[in-house]
């Protein structure tokens, strides 16, 4: 497998295509040509898990991003500055040319009560009335993560504070790149095509087709098991896990070889199947992850 | 003035040509980015001839509707014999749409007999309808009879 995939163009050129645009970035950026822009990184209702994720990134970590590319306005994962000193960079940005990158979902419920974020001027500030506020001003806004894509399991069954995407309470495009969590390189590169071409190429569902034009399936190592019905019976074995409810054949996105944690490593290849994380209406569409008891009989 | 026949005809060589093209590119250009681009328009090809496709196996979708009314053998499944074939425990995996019965067992896209939610063993008509209306997917499928 390794021999195969060192000599074929299209994986290498998968692993360099996140630096070669970075790279654009930063040599525009040198010249003049291209001005560095604000980015705000809201958080909502989430686990934080998209932030931690891009602080994994690699190829470029995510200190040459946040240095070298855009500044970093906002997240409050991040920052040292607390209570409205914090919400403070958030108002002075509206008035700038920014970025705004949004992780969890919007909870909608009494009137979006249910996640406050901060406070100004002594008032609660929801998440629903911040992400509006910025989302109408902002240049292009970049849902990041399940939550904020469709919902994702912040609004799983039965949704207790009534979570929706972000694109349900904007009337504007929304960039999309679901995943739980999104990969760093999704964002970085995405990131990269914004700051260079403006719009970066979307498909039908705004995800950019540079990282989720291709199902899981048909780049899988694995692939080979499945069209000889050769399946799985339990976890562990090395074959295609199609029976115990492998999502693959209905996820769109890259992870068969851009791998993850720098590039080690992913689900299927450590004989967990694809729970479809990255496809629109994860967790509950995408259950049961596991099944047992299933169809057993080999293709015919 | 050309038939709607040669005027698909001449669109899908023109398309044809246009992927010659683009994959003769492919060799030459350096730049990965420019590569990606060759490639995104490929994919965006293809997915006009998918188009076409469909739309000619719209008319052969139809066209084996209709064959299946005319069949006086094909298996006869009422609402409880195909809950019997949810893909549990060994069993295949059976599915209708508008009374026809269809055979998922090893789709990919019903992975342990479920897709998006969705379980074997049922009429699922109205669903298919609410997601694939006028996707020419059907035809992939086996036949294995009809629900009454």
């Amino acid at each position: 497998m390794d021999g195969l995939l060192s000599v074929c163009h299209g994986y290498e050129a998968k692993q360099r295509i996140v630096r070669n645009l970075i790279d654009k970035v930063m040599d525009e950026i040198n010249e003049g040509t291209l001005l560095k822009k604000n980015l705000i990184w809201l958080e909502l209702t989430g686990c934080s898990g998209n932030i931690i994720s891009l602080l994994n990134g690699a190829n470029p970590d995510f200190k040459y991003l946040m240095t070298k590319m855009a500044n970093l306005v906002y997240s409050n994962s991040l920052m040292t500055a607390e209570g409205e000193d914090a919400v403070s960079h958030l108002v002075n940005v509206m008035n700038t040319d920014f970025i705004l990158a949004v992780e969890g979902a919007v909870a909608t419920k009494n009137n979006g009560l249910y996640n406050v974020i901060g406070k100004w001027r002594g008032e609660p500030l929801t998440a629903l009335k911040a992400v509006k506020m910025l989302g109408e001003k902002a240049q292009h806004v970049m849902a990041i993560g399940a939550c904020a894509t469709h919902g994702g399991v912040s609004a799983a069954h039965p949704n207790p504070a009534k979570c929706v995407s972000v694109q349900s309470v904007l009337k504007r495009k929304v960039i999309k790149l679901p995943g739980c969590p999104c990969h760093p390189d999704w964002f970085m590169g995405t990131l990269a095509e914004i700051l260079l071409y403006d719009a970066p190429k979307l498909d039908a569902k705004d995800r950019p087709v540079l990282f989720y034009s291709t199902l899981i399936h048909d780049r899988c190592p694995r692939r080979s098991f499945f069209d000889k019905g050769i399946f799985a019976k339990k976890l562990g074995d090395h074959t295609c896990m199609f029976k115990l409810g492998c999502r693959g054949p209905v996820t769109r996105t890259d992870c068969p070889v851009r791998q993850w944690n720098k590039y080690v490593n992913w689900p299927v290849e450590d004989d967990t199947p694809c729970i479809g994380c990255a496809q629109f209406g994860f967790p509950d569409l995408m259950e049961p992850f596991i099944s047992y008891d299933t169809t057993r009989k080999e293709r015919e | 003035m050309p038939t709607q026949k040669e005027m698909i005809c001449m669109r899908m060589n023109q398309i044809v040509r246009e992927l010659n093209d683009n994959t003769n590119c492919m060799y030459w250009v350096q730049s990965h980015y420019s590569r990606y681009v060759l490639l995104n328009q490929i994919k965006s090809k293809i997915e006009e001839l998918h188009f076409i496709n469909n739309l000619i196996c719209i008319e052969n979708e139809q066209m084996l509707r209709d064959r299946l009314q005319e069949l006086p053998n094909q298996r006869e499944f009422t609402l409880a014999e195909l809950a019997e074939y949810d893909g549990k425990n060994s069993r295949p995996a059976y599915v209708s749409v508008e009374q026809i019965v269809y055979d998922v067992t090893n789709n990919a896209t019903w992975a342990a007999a479920t897709h998006f939610g969705l379980s074997a063993g049922k009429d699922l008509t109205n669903e298919f309808n609410a997601c694939h209306e006028g996707q020419a997917i059907l035809n992939k499928l086996k036949v294995v009879g009809k629900l009454v």
